[in-house]
């Protein structure tokens, strides 16, 4: 299977039943597989007219207690920032997998990870967090997958997969979980009132210090996803005194460098990031009280670096190597600065 | 000046459609214009930074935005005193048109913008690999709306965007097709001449998603005409001023039969889907007067 099929096998999995979106590369073997995929288990498919109509019918079946996800690329998950924030705003759970490419504006439809900020610090407008988990490989794209929506619904939170071209057109074999059983509506869903009260899902209030109230109590629930949710992956940090760091596709690169590297009898290890929010900032800390040195790698200009600085918080020098606008970096490029950052650790 | 503005060695498919209907447009309205282009195969394959096909001032935003960017590029030049000199051309594909665009088109003709917007209308989202659009035809098999033992194909009826130009009152609104030259040049200059929105909407092939031989597309686009599937007529002020007419039309099974995208349709079982299809060109021909009568 391709990337793109994997995630909309594992939104099926998951008991997903609606799904909404619109064409753009290098995602649409997503679109067309849920086409095919989701009506075959009775499930609902809407190629929507744009992509701010796909994520806001999202917005419509998550309200009215759906497992519902959309998907797209950069310029399109731009495009959908505003429901995002109203998912957010409105507390409804849901998946929207990006398979970045590069940017600004129309850019490439080669990989890229230059959303990495947009996804990690809320995106559109307000004081929002939403999940967002970066999956390496295919079976990791299908676990994390699965797992958003999980998340999605036991933080009333959207939760976003941050891919990329590489893992969106890639194929590999992948393990497969049973479909999980559809789960019914939530207490809080718009099922029609029948005899009760009838329920409201709004995000505007007026009153005053109704919004601040509010935001307080978003901002306990940022504090325990960022408690409770961290998820990282460690590979030879331990004799390590450069520590490479990086997620996704970059990860899974960088990790032959590293391998590599160790091979010529460097101590070179790598922290991979899994949830990129909540960032790992405790291990990552733990491993900077061990007076190592860091070397960010990214397809981008320098975005997660921030979160490495942050929690690093200047305990050994971070340094950065990054590729923009599409450029993949291959492992003996990335060798070659592991060596020259090295030698900076040895001193 | 070069013999076309839009030149050759630009990425399309052979036999294209849109970029045989784009050069036409272009040669015809001249080197004076500016091209708004929304995003779609015409913008992709034209442009492949640093090159590009064309002659002409041109710019790109977003996927739905030409009608928003012309708007701002019209008024400035208004503002300059430079819009009797220049004419604005807005294009876009199907979907670009009628789908995700149809919001800033309609505020552009709402407006009064003195702009040509130009529909290439080949019936689904090819650049992105054939995902069916608010124009795919019923019955139609796309990526997003296979043809198999549940499905004939797209279930819904193809949108009159030709309508939708007329309700906002605009002088203009005429369809052309890739496969009739010699009417598509006559109809640009026409709107050209006029002050205002005006809106063409042009049926162009496309062998790769309707997977035609690409030797075909102008016996492709002249069928589609010929069995009244799309009619190619003219309105000015509201009223239909024009009409292809055709003295006998042809059964649509000859246009659908060329066409990969209807082969679902002459297996056992699909008669009631196929006559169907017929029963829209027919009604076609009713309603827009295509056959003349003795």
């Amino acid at each position: 299977m391709s990337g793109n099929e994997v995630a909309g096998e594992a939104a099926v999995a998951a008991g997903c039943r609606f799904y909404a979106g619109y064409p753009i590369t290098p995602q649409n073997q997503l679109t067309e597989y849920m086409s095919r995929r989701v009506p075959e288990v009775g499930g609902v498919f809407i190629q929507a007219e744009s992509e701010l109509a796909a994520i806001n019918m999202v917005f419509g079946a998550a309200a009215a207690g759906a497992r519902a996800m959309t998907s797209s690329s950069s310029p399109g998950i731009s495009l959908k920032q505003e429901g995002i924030s109203y998912l957010a705003g409105c507390e409804l759970p849901a998946v929207i997998v990006n398979m970045n490419r590069a940017g600004p504006g129309l850019g490439d439809v080669t990989p890229s990870q230059a959303d990495y900020f947009q996804s990690t610090r809320g995106g559109g407008h307000g004081d929002y967090r939403t999940i967002t988990l970066g999956p390496q490989n295919l079976q990791e794209l299908y676990d994390l997958t699965y797992l958003a929506f999980e998340l999605a619904d036991r933080y009333r939170n959207p939760a976003l997969i941050l891919g990329d071209g590489i893992l969106a057109q890639v194929m590999e074999p992948v393990r497969l979980k049973p479909l999980r059983r559809v789960r019914p509506a939530p207490a809080w869903a718009l099922t029609g009132c029948g005899d009760g009260p009838p329920r409201k899902i709004l995000s505007l209030f007026l009153k005053p210090g109704v919004a601040e109230a509010h935001n307080w109590r978003l901002a306990a629930k940022y504090r325990r996803i960022e408690v409770r949710e961290q998820r990282w992956d460690e590979f030879q940090v331990e004799d390590a005194k450069l520590v490479v760091a990086a997620f996704g596709s970059s990860a899974r690169i960088a990790r032959a460098s590293v391998q590599a590297a160790r091979e010529e009898g460097l101590a070179v290890g790598l922290f991979r990031p899994v949830s990129l929010w909540p960032f790992p900032y405790q291990p990552l800390r733990r491993l900077a009280e061990g007076r190592r040195r860091f070397l960010v790698v990214e397809m981008n200009l320098g975005q997660m670096v921030e979160d490495v600085r942050l929690a690093v918080e200047n305990r050994g020098p971070v340094s950065f190597y990054g590729r923009p606008g599409g450029g993949v970096p291959t492992p003996e490029e990335i060798l070659k600065v592991i060596r020259k950052t090295y030698r900076g650790a040895e001193r | 000046m070069p013999e076309h503005l839009l030149s050759p060695g630009h990425t399309a498919c052979a036999g294209c459609g849109q970029a045989l209907a784009a050069r036409l447009v272009i040669d015809t309205a001249g080197p004076n214009t500016i091209i708004v282009n929304n995003t779609g195969c015409l913008e992709v394959f034209t442009t492949a930074y640093p090159e590009s096909a064309w002659e002409v001032p041109f710019i790109h935003s977003l996927f739905e935005n030409a009608g928003a960017v012309a708007s701002g590029v019209e008024s400035a030049l208004r503002q300059t005193g430079r819009l009797d000199q220049i004419r604005v051309i807005a294009q876009a594909g199907d979907g670009g048109t009628a789908d995700i665009g149809l919001q800033a088109l309609s505020g552009m003709w709402e407006r009064g913008h003195d702009i040509l917007s130009i529909c290439y209308d080949n019936e689904a989202y090819m650049n992105t690999g054939i995902q069916r659009s608010g124009l795919t035809p019923t019955y139609t098999s796309t990526t997003t709306s296979p043809a198999g033992k549940a499905s004939a194909g797209n279930p819904r009826p193809k949108k009159n965007v030709m309508e939708i130009a007329l309700a906002h009152g605009i002088p203009y609104v005429a369809s052309a097709s890739a496969g009739f030259p010699m009417d598509l040049q006559k109809k640009v200059k026409k709107a050209l001449a006029i002050r205002g929105p005006k809106y063409l909407h042009i049926h162009v092939p496309c062998p790769l998603g309707w997977r035609h031989e690409p030797a075909d597309t102008y016996r492709v686009a002249r069928l589609a005409v010929e069995t009244g599937l799309f009619p190619m007529v003219e309105f000015e002020g509201g009223q239909q001023t024009g009409a292809y007419t055709l003295s006998a039309p042809k059964p649509v099974a000859e246009y659908l039969k060329l066409q990969g995208r209807f082969r679902h349709l002459f297996k056992p079982g699909a008669e009631a889907a196929l006559q169907e299809i017929q029963a829209i060109a027919d009604r076609n021909i009713a309603r827009y007067g295509l056959v003349k009568p003795a």
